[in-house]
């Protein structure tokens, strides 16, 4: 590695370029004992002859550490193994796992790729690396200290000032703000990987927003239950202990004492490429997942906006980029984050983790200097080695990577969108001289970085194993005692055996890590133990607004699918091929309704239609499947999904699971509309079994709470509105008395059986109106929905104003309406059904419910409300 | 020479705006070469106001204002003593010019010689310095002549920029008012490796009293010498500095973000009475 370059690297200031001839972390050959030889699954599995084996010693034997996992999957039979690494796809997919892919069209999300066979680390080597990796930690927190302080280094030419201010990391309104314990580094990640001799090398310091944790946790969820004998036979040391440090900490920071203190999580959003990890740590770690705009400033200290009024935040863990954090005093154009929350920090109210600022030693750039810098600040050696890096800032290493242009890995010094070569991709002439002329134009913005080839470790792929190059992203957290390192981490796996560079935004995948222990692994689990007495709460009135709003579009497109599906059952069942010669009768009802609410527009214009039964099955099936049609069962599915994700971090992973089968199972039949109507039949009873699963979740597993209200609400007033247009088109059908017609209302209401169990005659317009209109025992009724709506708002904080508009008050009118209607008037219409009475409150109470559906947004979802943020400046 | 100078910033909304969170910078430096003997600052509606200082240790003011508000005063009031200081004999010589890459050791002074928000440092800027300082070899000498190639080539012409009009724009258009004047000064300084600083203020002449830009350039052994392009001049004890930065961006007397309209009206008067005695 690069020799000829360390001879020259004295304790010279101005050289201060990575020691590669310091002792160095890893495997020995200690492990060259007598063991098995390789058979059967790693008989074929080798790496590349240059590459580090992870398993196998020089000697072909299997190292010691892997012995006992692949004595344990050699007990396995093909068989058995390919159903464990299926089960392992399935709990992936269960557990909804997922990365979103920026630029990707179609799906916001991508499954997350796990390997089942995991990384194994020997105990003592890990210790080792933890030794190295926290003294790593402790150091760039003291350069980060020293940056946003005093500027000692900086002075005494450590540092040169490009360095640092030359960088967009370093935030100038940060600088000289207190923070508590100087601890600016609160989590912190590193990327490892392995040479040809066995060393371990970081590549990569994450210091602005270190990811990964979350996924690593996931990844030892799915693992640890495929693999239970090996994980309980090594011993492996559990990742538990690592969260409950993460929470410790961060409690501690809060400025009003760790006993209350409150801690949110703040996102950039579900678009966001690793928003399900942001939510599964949310809710593993027992933090509200909120979004900038949830949050406010008053008087220097941030609340959160909740239904029921503001509530202090004392600690902020940021998956948003620091620059974004605050448009007043950082970046302006940011829409994500909270206008004052600079001040607010400054002012001592708020904490940050990581503190603002953090992303300025993450710049591959400071790699070159760490090892003197690690000397100067705390009189060490630096134990764990970076990756040579050359910074072309620096006159000598300019030089050299210029000569060396072709054997390095060439990169942007700073977090700019500077055009780089693509890694791993040789230059062409022309390239090479574009990036010479670049490199000469502007040298601070340039660092290149030795290529390593890097250490190759089994991978199942289909039925067998395959060595694939591996690299290791690993944890620390801050605690009392100093950083504490994550015993396991996240191994990634490069998609060839050729690979070289390893992203989460190409096809990766990824591995559980195991670290083997000696004696049985402590039980850790994240409950409190501790003897203090916790304030027992019953109430969960802290409901952000935004997520109230996405609540109740989440009830109501639930229900808008459940009666979609219904009126298309019915109408597949009952159209009747054989009648191709006149109208439909017992459709008209259904089809009325699918027109009004979107599904099937302007199928009455079209008469031709109804006369063309393939045309019209064709026109039936498009409404269910076809996702570019507005109103379609598909994309009311679809809308399902993305309001799911959007509460994710508040709804149980059943009912994530269940809406997400309900939109695989649509979106099977592809483009080309060829299916049988009776297939479609079977899809929509599926449907609608998934749906009522949900429905039966929400009711059974959710608490009383605001989440749940406004669910229901949603509901309710889908309900409502779809009755209501369905029972307006009944009379406005020619054949309204019709007791065909009428039953087939019933079925779509699913209160057929109610009616056979009251009456034991034909259906007649007055019996069915009462039961689905007035009846308030009838869960299905329109007077049902307008009083559960009615109880919902009892329980709600008050309404802005009272005035006639409000909600409530247009409930009361509602309700009382139908209460006024006598059932026994219903039976001897005047003239036609269109001009009664009935229809006239039918139509009033669905010239309502949108009313009733504004109110609503405007009481509670008030802040939704795009508001233009101007900046204003002086001329 | 002793100031008293009142500055009111107003603006008016076309409907009421929330969530007002601003900053000013306001309050004059205490130096060598100013004292300020009284400095108060309002706000209306009226709001708590807490103050830092910033990278640049100019005297930040913050102040939020979340109730709905139609209008928005800042005023400030404040008595400023200045102190006459030596000017530099215009044909002296000080520094070579050759070594004036030296002056980039002193770790603050980086920002000062990089492009910033509203000056580039393009081949065009550069080609401009070096036809205006042909044959100079005296890093003063150099800077007095860019002062007066600036002065020469742009007009001075009230309302034909704005806040936020870029050095190149006023390079390519030729006129400007102070604060353009200020910015393509800076940018011909920094292409020659001389650093230069943005310097909001006040300066009251005859015609009227405003605030005012200039520049200040560092001069290696002799320190920050102020440079007033757009009357070609060394500033003096007329001159009343507020604050200092990269450009105009860094020291904006007033800035904040709001929500509601973007329609408003902006109105600025500033005073400036000299005192006897």
């Amino acid at each position: 590695m690069s020799d000829s370059f360390d001879k020259k690297n004295g304790r010279d200031k101005t050289q201060m370029f990575q020691s590669q001839t310091q002792s160095s972390i890893g495997e020995g050959s200690a492990d060259k004992k007598a063991q098995p030889s390789p058979t059967g699954l790693l008989a074929n599995c080798f790496a590349s002859d240059t590459a580090f084996d992870e398993v196998r010693a020089d000697d072909g034997k299997v190292r010691p550490h892997y012995v006992k996992l692949f004595g344990a999957l050699e007990d396995f039979s093909t068989v058995e193994l390919r159903r464990r690494s299926e089960s392992c796809e399935r709990l992936v997919n269960e557990q909804g796992i997922a990365y979103n892919v920026y630029g990707d069209p179609r799906g916001m999300e991508r499954l997350w790729q796990l390997d089942p066979i995991p990384f194994v680390i020997a105990q003592d080597e890990w210790r080792a690396l933890e030794t190295g990796l926290i003294q790593r930690a402790t150091l760039l927190n003291k350069i980060l200290a020293d940056c946003y302080g005093a500027q000692e280094l900086i002075h005494s030419r450590w540092l040169s000032p490009a360095m640092v201010f030359g960088q967009p990391d370093f935030l100038r309104p940060c600088h000289g703000i207190k923070v508590p314990g100087d601890s600016f580094l609160h989590f912190y990640a590193a990327d490892l990987v392995r040479s040809p001799d066995g060393r371990w090398w970081v590549i990569s310091d994450r210091t602005q927003i270190p990811t990964g944790a979350g996924y690593a946790l996931a990844n030892r969820l799915v693992t640890s239950r495929i693999f239970p004998e090996p994980f309980r036979d090594n011993n492996v040391q559990r990742l538990a202990g690592f969260f409950r440090d993460a929470q410790k900490s961060l409690a501690r920071l809060s400025p009003r004492g760790a006993d209350n203190a409150r801690v949110v999580m703040l996102t950039p959003g579900p678009h966001n490429e690793t928003y399900f990890e942001q939510a599964y740590l949310a809710r593993y770690l027992g933090y509200m997942l909120v979004e900038g705009q949830d949050l406010t400033v008053r008087d220097n200290s941030v609340w959160l906006k909740t239904l029921s009024g503001l509530e202090r935040v004392d600690v902020i863990l940021r998956r948003v980029d620091d620059d974004f954090c605050d448009p007043l005093e950082l970046r302006n154009d940011s829409i994500l984050g909270v206008p004052g929350l600079v001040e607010a920090v400054r002012a001592g109210n708020v904490v940050m983790a990581n503190a603002l600022g953090c992303g300025l030693v993450q710049s591959p750039a400071f790699m070159s200097f760490l090892p003197g810098l690690c000397e100067h600040i705390l009189g060490e050696d630096l134990k764990l080695p970076s990756v040579a890096t050359w910074w072309c800032g620096q006159k000598d290493a300019r030089k050299y990577v210029l000569e060396n242009l072709d054997k390095l890995v060439v990169k942007s010094a700073f977090r700019t969108h500077l055009r780089t070569p693509e890694a791993g991709k040789p230059l062409s002439d022309e390239e090479s001289e574009d990036l010479r002329r670049r490199i000469e134009f502007d040298p601070d913005l340039f660092v290149a970085q030795e290529r390593i080839e890097l250490s190759a470790a089994p991978s199942w792929e289909k039925n067998l194993l395959v060595a694939k190059p591996v690299g290791l992203r690993v944890f620390l957290v801050t605690t009392e005692k100093g950083f504490s390192v994550m015993p396991g981490g996240l191994t990634r796996v490069a998609p060839d055996v050729s690979g070289r560079f390893i992203s989460m935004q190409r096809d990766s995948s990824s591995k559980d890590t195991w670290i083997p222990s000696e004696t049985a692994a402590a039980d850790v689990s994240l409950l409190n133990t501790s003897a203090q007495s916790v304030e027992l709460r019953r109430t969960g009135n802290n409901l952000p607004s935004r997520l109230a709003d996405n609540f109740f579009w989440l009830g109501r497109y639930s229900e808008r699918a459940d009666a979609t599906a219904r009126l298309l059952r019915s109408a597949l069942r009952l159209f009747n091929p054989e009648r191709t010669s006149g109208a439909q009768p017992l459709l008209a009802p259904l089809l009325q309704t699918l027109e009004t609410q979107g599904q099937l527009p302007g199928i009455s214009k079209k008469p031709e239609l109804r006369q063309n039964a393939e045309a019209f099955e064709a026109e039936l099936l498009a409404a269910i499947f076809d996702p570019s049609r507005p109103g379609s069962l598909r994309q009311t599915a679809d809308h399902l999904q993305r309001l799911a994700m959007l509460v994710r971090d508040r709804t149980s992973n059943d009912m994530w699971r269940v809406l997400s089968q309900l939109n695989d199972r649509l979106a099977t039949p592809t483009a080309s509309l060829v299916i049988l109507s009776g297939d479609a039949v079977g899809v929509l009873n599926q449907t609608l079994m998934g749906l009522a699963a949900f429905h039966g979740l929400a009711r059974e597993n959710m608490t009383r709470a605001q989440a749940w209200r406004f669910l229901d609400m949603g509901l309710r007033l889908e309900r409502a509105v779809y009755l209501c247009t369905l029972l307006d088109a009944t009379l406005r059908s020619p054949e309204a008395e019709n007791p065909s017609v009428l039953e087939a209302v019933l079925e779509v209401v699913d209160s057929s059986i109610t009616f056979r169990s009251r009456y034991n005659l034909l259906a007649t317009v007055p019996a069915v109106f009462d039961l689905v209109l007035l009846d308030d025992k009838n869960p299905r009724s329109v007077l049902f929905q307008i009083n559960q709506l009615a109880k919902h708002f009892e329980k709600l904080p008050k309404e802005r104003e009272d005035a006639p508009g409000s909600g409530k008050n247009l409930l009361a009118k509602c309700a009382a309406r139908l209460n006024q209607t006598d059932p026994r008037e219903l039976a001897s219409p005047r003239g036609t059904w269109t001009n009664s009475e009935l229809s006239k409150t039918i139509r009033e109470t669905m010239r309502a419910l949108p009313e009733i559906s504004n109110a609503i947004a405007a009481n509670y979802f008030a802040h939704a409300s795009i508001s233009r943020t101007g900046r204003g400046s002086e001329s | 020479m002793k100031w008293e100078i009142i500055h009111r910033t107003s603006y008016a909304y076309a409907s009421p705006v929330h969530n007002s969170f601003n900053e000013a910078r306001l309050q004059p430096f205490s130096d060598e070469w100013q004292t300020v003997d009284y400095f108060l600052l309002k706000v209306l509606p009226a709001a708590r106001l807490r103050h830092h200082h910033d990278f640049y240790s100019n005297v930040v003011h913050h102040f939020e204002i979340v109730e709905p508000h139609n209008t928005l005063m800042v005023e400030s009031n404040l008595r400023v003593t200045t102190k006459a200081r030596p000017l530099l004999a215009l044909d002296a010589t000080l520094f070579s010019l050759s070594r004036i890459s030296e002056a980039a050791r002193e770790p603050r002074v980086f920002d000062f010689l990089q492009e910033s928000r509203f000056v580039d440092l393009s081949p065009e800027v550069w080609r401009f310095a070096l036809d205006a300082t042909d044959g100079i070899t005296d890093t003063w000498q150099a800077a007095l002549a860019l002062m007066g190639f600036v002065h020469g080539t742009l007009k001075y012409e009230p309302n034909s920029t704005t806040a936020h009009t870029h050095a190149r724009e006023v390079l390519r258009d030729k006129r400007g008012v102070c604060q353009d004047f200020a910015h393509v000064l800076i940018g011909l300084c920094r292409v020659l490796k001389i650093p230069a600083l943005y310097v909001s203020g006040y300066l009251a002449t005859e015609a009227a009293s405003a605030t005012h830009a200039w520049v200040e350039v560092l001069i290696p052994g002799v320190g920050w010498r102020p440079l007033d392009p757009t009357h070609n001049r060394e500033a003096d004890e007329n001159y009343v500095k507020i604050a200092v930065g990269r450009d105009y961006s860094d020291v904006a007397p007033v800035t904040g973000t709001y929500k509601g309209t973007t329609e408003r009206k902006m109105e600025v008067n500033v005073k400036i009475e000299r005192l006897n005695g």
